[in-house]
């Protein structure tokens, strides 16, 4: 039988069991990273850095994880905070690196030029509807799990996601219609 | 009711395009640079256990002149019936699978708490 997340958590709180905590960062690294890029804004060499520092704070504060969200949503509100120091500090966001975005493209999955174009749009969005659109529409959080997330109110939630979305179809469809 | 069919296939959409990301050696870096482990609650008292269990048992030798109370209750066992060994080793069977069953539920409930 799989262990759950809490599972693992459970583990690494009582035996500082680091093979659990191995288990968790494997099934989560993808979507973390995933969002680290796209809030990035496809720098994929800092946004594996920012991931990496978000596991090793999770690691490091598991205590205060107290299982009333999901782990992925503690997850992700970890990685957030994370990238916004770091935009912070940096004060500005790195540009679209193509060719590495060109070879991420799984050509099974979904055609490759909507791939290429919704990343385009979504990377078009400003940082507050680009981050409220990837957790609601892209990683399947509620409107709720996004608002503790992104630390804002639920109403700024659905305004972003619904200002993104409208956005996203308007420039896909201006891009169709060219 | 269009408007909401479009905002599920921009959902879909948007779910398809994030491709899966190989592990490709990211976990290993992370455990790479995980703190090392503290020693463990649990192993520091499995110490002081173990260190008082010496000390009665040396304690306990100084006491009974040398050990002598094993020999007498090695003789005192040889004397016994078979029946009556095999009773106490039920006993003390019994005993221990219980400490064991009890450590065993105890555990679990502290993982799943």
């Amino acid at each position: 039988m799989e262990l759950t997340d809490a599972d693992l958590v459970a583990r690494v709180l009582v035996d500082e069991d680091q093979h659990a905590f191995s288990e968790l960062v494997r099934r989560h690294q993808s979507s973390v990273r995933g969002l680290l890029r796209q809030l990035t804004r496809t720098d994929f060499a800092l946004a594996d850095d920012l991931a990496q520092d978000a596991f090793l704070r999770a690691y490091k504060h598991i205590r205060s994880f107290r299982g009333e969200a999901r782990f992925s949503t503690w997850l992700y509100r970890i990685a957030y905070n994370v990238f916004r120091e770091d935009a912070r500090r940096r004060k500005e966001l790195v540009g679209i690196d193509e060719d590495v975005l060109q070879a991420e493209q799984d050509p099974q999955t979904v055609d490759p030029g909507l791939r290429h174009d919704l990343m385009h749009a979504l990377n078009l969005l400003p940082l507050h509807e680009r981050s409220a659109v990837l957790l609601c529409c892209q990683n399947g959080l509620s409107h709720d799990e996004a608002s503790r997330v992104l630390d804002i109110p639920l109403g700024t939630v659905k305004t972003n996601v619904l200002r993104g979305r409208e956005k996203l179809k308007r420039t896909l469809v201006a891009w169709e219609k060219n | 009711m269009e408007q909401s069919n479009d905002i599920d296939v921009l959902d879909r959409q948007l779910r398809d395009a994030a491709p899966y990301i190989d592990d490709a050696g990211f976990t290993r870096k992370v455990l790479q640079q995980l703190p090392a482990r503290r020693p463990s609650l649990q192993r520091f008292r499995a110490t002081i256990l173990l260190g008082a269990t010496l000390v009665a048992s040396l304690i306990a030798y100084l006491l009974s002149d040398g050990g002598r109370f094993i020999s007498d209750g090695v003789v005192r066992m040889a004397r016994m019936s078979p029946l009556m060994i095999l009773l106490i080793a039920g006993i003390v069977g019994a005993l221990v699978m219980g400490v064991g069953v009890v450590a065993a539920v105890s555990k679990n409930h502290e993982l799943r708490s």
